[in-house]
């Protein structure tokens, strides 16, 4: 076992938290999120020019062929600057499921776009019900000629209006199970009859409605096999989960110092405000609620990145940083006082996402089912 | 960051799990369940039993010098623990292996170490600790009992208190105040005595459950010779302050309640509530995902720490206390938790109505061993905020008057 991080990860972290303290000062990231589009393709360029849109992908597709625990380490400092944009979408929701499934064609396609930054993806998962459940997959696929052709509504779909292209999730047959019968699709976003609109979110990550009328994409768009694409969003949302779970670590990683310096400045009573006992313990607890959270990330992280089963133990993360962002945040706003609550301060920031963070790819009530199982609880 | 353990390491770890099933299928069947079963009188033969097993294999002696029978590497201190939390063996005398040895090790001249480490490491010697007094509980510093020195001994008087195992332990170590003059720390001593010395009282105190886990130990002119006394005299409080060595990731404790919540999972799986399995009840499976993955938590934690000392022994302060804190929490939540599961039986002692032969109405009680003794989750916290944090320490209210009575005084 090595508890500590390389060399080259450790400068991977400090190279990306410097490229991001730069671009994404406190009042760029408010600008992006009033922004009509959370998207600042300035910054993007600056990313794909550091690699991080490849930085999973395999160096034959011009990526830098680097693992998920050092994505990890980028999503952290994302989370702790809270940088808004489709980096997240790109890779996790992109990236990832054309590598998991793609063929030769559409990896050679995409992968290398992907790698350069010319490319923005996302994924149009969830419907009305709001679910990362098969039984949630209502929009249908239906064969005509060389196509299918989609109809319906996809929600809360990150970053849809920026989107190039976005993997539409479909049922194309009502199988034995929900999860039989499921196709996914490579949908070029400009294809007629696709209509994008932002959803207003806590999070302001442009979370979209995308509506499918009449939308025809040709077979050979569909990613994997025709009625087995279950499976493959498995691994993907698995992988988001964690990833997202990495990015929230970061954030409370932020959250602690921050707080802890707000406390040494900030006086009333004569006293530096950290003086105060109360408040000591509050913040002993936010720094065990981080300690604990970190190495169960870190382990589900590993394992991810090594290719080992880690249904469970995803699970567990993603369900205990889900509650710890959203404590940290929340005990944070309480320290600022009434600053906290003001929209111009940075505990809000945190406060907001850490809710939305919570609910992608998997709320805690969700987490919790799978661990009960994951645990023999007989169902 | 890799969790893997190196093949080496695996095979040592599967010889501590291997080792510690095979002596737990010699359980007697009235044994008393607990991380405080050493001290429970009925268990001591199987306390021994256990004790004579470790000490054969060497495993008392894990990461300590080879000069003196050493085996192993901290990390097997780690299996060790690991496995012996899960298959709930004592035999492991806290006392002396965990504390005392560690301190001689750091703290000891050759002649201390050769006179008690043998002892420890053979498993032949059992101690016991003697820090706290009715009015130094959090506050050790505030101390009374007396070692006073006459010529080749210490004349010692006081009263020690909440003194675990003394009942059952040949042997003590203890704090005591060796200069009624000096200053709070500085004129405490780290002395050993055999608790069969002439002027000894032990009287039992009652647990919550009625166990009889710790004592009150009352001196009354007890003579010790002088050369039992470990480091300088008056410099106690930098032994006892001695961090060098222990094995702080509680991975013990940790796989403990790991194998407490297996339990849970089958009674659940088991037991039909109004024809329906416990299992199927939304809210116990909520709330059973919560306790695992809060468990796993600092099990991840308890590695990530062992890791950290293995490499050097001074790392990790503060995520230990952390640690200690988050696995205290949730002993207490644990055992509230079972019990309640167990509904009417939750209430229920070890008997022929109990369930799960009535380990959760026990851990409803003796949970507070890890919340409360070695630091309280209150002094951990305030570690945690003063030396992890930086915060400033608070003012009491006895230091603002007198800064404010010396401002007055310089006008
Ligand atoms: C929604 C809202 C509406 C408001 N409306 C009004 C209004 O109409 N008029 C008006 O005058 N004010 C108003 N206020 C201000 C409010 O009275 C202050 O926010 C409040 O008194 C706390 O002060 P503070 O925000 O400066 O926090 P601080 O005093 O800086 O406190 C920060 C943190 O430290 C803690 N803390 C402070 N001192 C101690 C201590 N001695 N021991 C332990 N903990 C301590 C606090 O509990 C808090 O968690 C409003 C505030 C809010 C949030
Ligand atoms: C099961 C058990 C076994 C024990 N075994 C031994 C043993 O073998 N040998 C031995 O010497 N002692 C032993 N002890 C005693 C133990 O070390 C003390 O109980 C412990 O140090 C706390 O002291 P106290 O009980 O006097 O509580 P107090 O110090 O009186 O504390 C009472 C409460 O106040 C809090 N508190 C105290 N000071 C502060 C502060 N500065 N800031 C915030 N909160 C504070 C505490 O956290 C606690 O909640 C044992 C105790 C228990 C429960």
């Amino acid at each position: 076992m090595d508890s500590t991080f390389t060399e080259e990860q450790t400068m991977l972290r400090k190279s990306t938290a410097d490229f991001l303290v730069e671009k994404y000062p406190e009042a760029k990231v408010r600008e992006i999120e009033e922004s009509d589009t959370g998207h600042d393709p300035e910054i993007w360029r600056g990313m794909a020019e550091l690699g991080w849109m490849g930085l999973v992908i395999p160096e034959e597709y011009e990526g830098m062929g680097m693992t998920f625990q050092d994505l990890s380490i980028v999503l952290e400092e994302m989370g702790r600057n809270i940088a808004p944009g489709p980096f997240f979408c790109t890779v996790l929701e992109g990236a990832y499921p054309i590598l998991d499934a793609g063929s030769e064609e559409q990896k050679k396609e995409f992968l290398p776009k992907i790698a350069n930054g010319e490319l923005i993806f996302t994924l149009a998962l969830l419907e009305a019900d709001g679910i990362y459940d098969a039984s949630g997959i209502a929009v249908k696929a239906v064969p005509k000629g060389d196509d299918f052709v989609i109809n319906g509504t996809k929600l809360f779909v990150e970053q849809a209006i920026n989107a190039d292209y976005m993997i539409v999730v479909t049922r194309t047959r009502e199988g034995a199970s929900p999860e039989d019968g499921v196709t996914l699709f490579i949908v070029d976003a400009k294809t007629p009859g696709i209509h994008c609109e932002v959803i207003p979110t806590i999070g302001m990550e442009k979370l979209c409605e995308v509506s499918f009328k009449d939308v025809a994409i040709p077979k050979k768009n569909i990613l994997g096999e025709l009625d087995k694409g279950w499976p493959i969003l498995s691994k993907v949302m698995e992988r988001a989960a964690i990833a997202k779970a990495s990015e929230s670590l970061g954030a409370m990683d932020g959250i602690v110092p921050m707080t802890t310096d707000y406390l040494k400045d900030r006086v009333q009573y004569d006293e530096p405000l950290a003086q105060f006992q109360a408040l000591q313990h509050i913040m002993a607890d936010m720094f065990i609620s981080l300690t604990t959270s970190k190495y169960l990330v870190y382990e589900a992280v590993w394992m991810e990145s090594e290719g080992l089963p880690c249904a469970k133990e995803v699970a567990m993360a993603k369900a205990y940083v889900n509650q710890n962002y959203k404590e940290l945040s929340r005990l944070m706003i309480r320290l600022y006082g009434a600053n906290g609550t003001h929209r111009e301060f940075k505990p809000g920031l945190y406060y907001r996402r850490a809710k939305a963070a919570s609910i992608a790819f998997g709320d805690t009530g969700f987490q919790r089912e799978r661990i009960a199982r994951a645990i023999g609880l007989v169902s | 960051m890799d969790f893997k353990l190196s093949e080496e390491e695996e095979k040592r770890r599967k010889e501590f799990l291997d080792g510690c099933k095979e002596l737990a299928k010699e359980k007697p069947e009235d044994f008393i369940e607990g991380i405080e079963a050493d001290f429970e009188t009925k268990n001591q033969p199987y306390v021994t039993r256990c004790r004579k097993e470790f000490a054969k294999r060497g495993w008392l002696r894990l990461g300590w010098p080879a000069e003196y029978g050493g085996v192993g590497s901290h990390m097997d201190r780690v299996f060790f623990g690991e496995a012996r939390g899960y298959y709930g063996l004592p035999g492991v005398d806290i006392f002396g292996i965990e504390m005392l040895a560690p301190t001689l090790l750091a703290m000891g001249n050759k002649e201390v170490k050769d006179r008690y480490l043998p002892g420890i490491g053979n498993g032949d010697t059992t101690w016991c600790e003697l820090y706290s007094e009715p009015n130094a509980g959090s506050d050790l510093a505030a101390l009374t009992a007396t070692a006073i020195r006459k010529g080749d001994e210490y004349v010692i008087n006081g009263q020690k208190t909440w003194t675990t195992n003394a009942h059952n332990a040949d042997w003590g170590f203890g704090l005591f105040r060796t200069d009624p003059q000096g200053r709070k720390r500085r004129n405490i001593s780290f002395l050993l005595m055999d608790m069969k010395t002439p002027g000894i009282t032990i009287k039992p105190l009652e647990y919550l459950n009625r166990m009889h886990m710790y004592n009150e130990v009352f001196y009354d002119d007890v003579h010790i010779p002088a050369d039992q006394i470990i480091g300088e005299e008056n410099q106690g409080w930098t032994v006892s302050q001695a961090l060098v060595n222990f094995e702080r990731s509680n991975v013990l404790a940790v796989s403990a309640v790991r194998r407490m919540l297996e339990t849970l999972v089958e009674y659940c799986n088991e037991t039909k509530v109004g024809g329906k399995p416990l299992a199927q009840d939304s809210v116990i499976r909520n709330k059973l995902a919560e306790m695992a993955t809060e468990i796993e938590a600092s099990r991840t934690v308890a590695y990530y720490i062992a890791d950290q000392q293995n490499r050097n022994q001074m790392a990790a302060l503060f995520e230990s206390s952390a640690a200690k804190v988050f696995i205290g929490d949730i002993f207490e939540r644990l055992g509230a938790l079972g019990s309640d599961i167990l509904g009417s039986y939750g209430q229920v002692s070890a008997s022929r109505w109990a369930r799960q032969r009535g380990i959760w109405e026990s851990l409803y009680q003796t949970a507070f061993v890890l919340t409360i003794s070695m630091g309280t989750n209150e002094i951990q916290k305030n570690i945690i905020a003063w030396y992890g944090l930086n915060m400033p320490r608070p003012l009491s209210p006895v230091s603002i008057e007198k800064a404010l009575a010396a401002a007055q005084a310089a006008k």
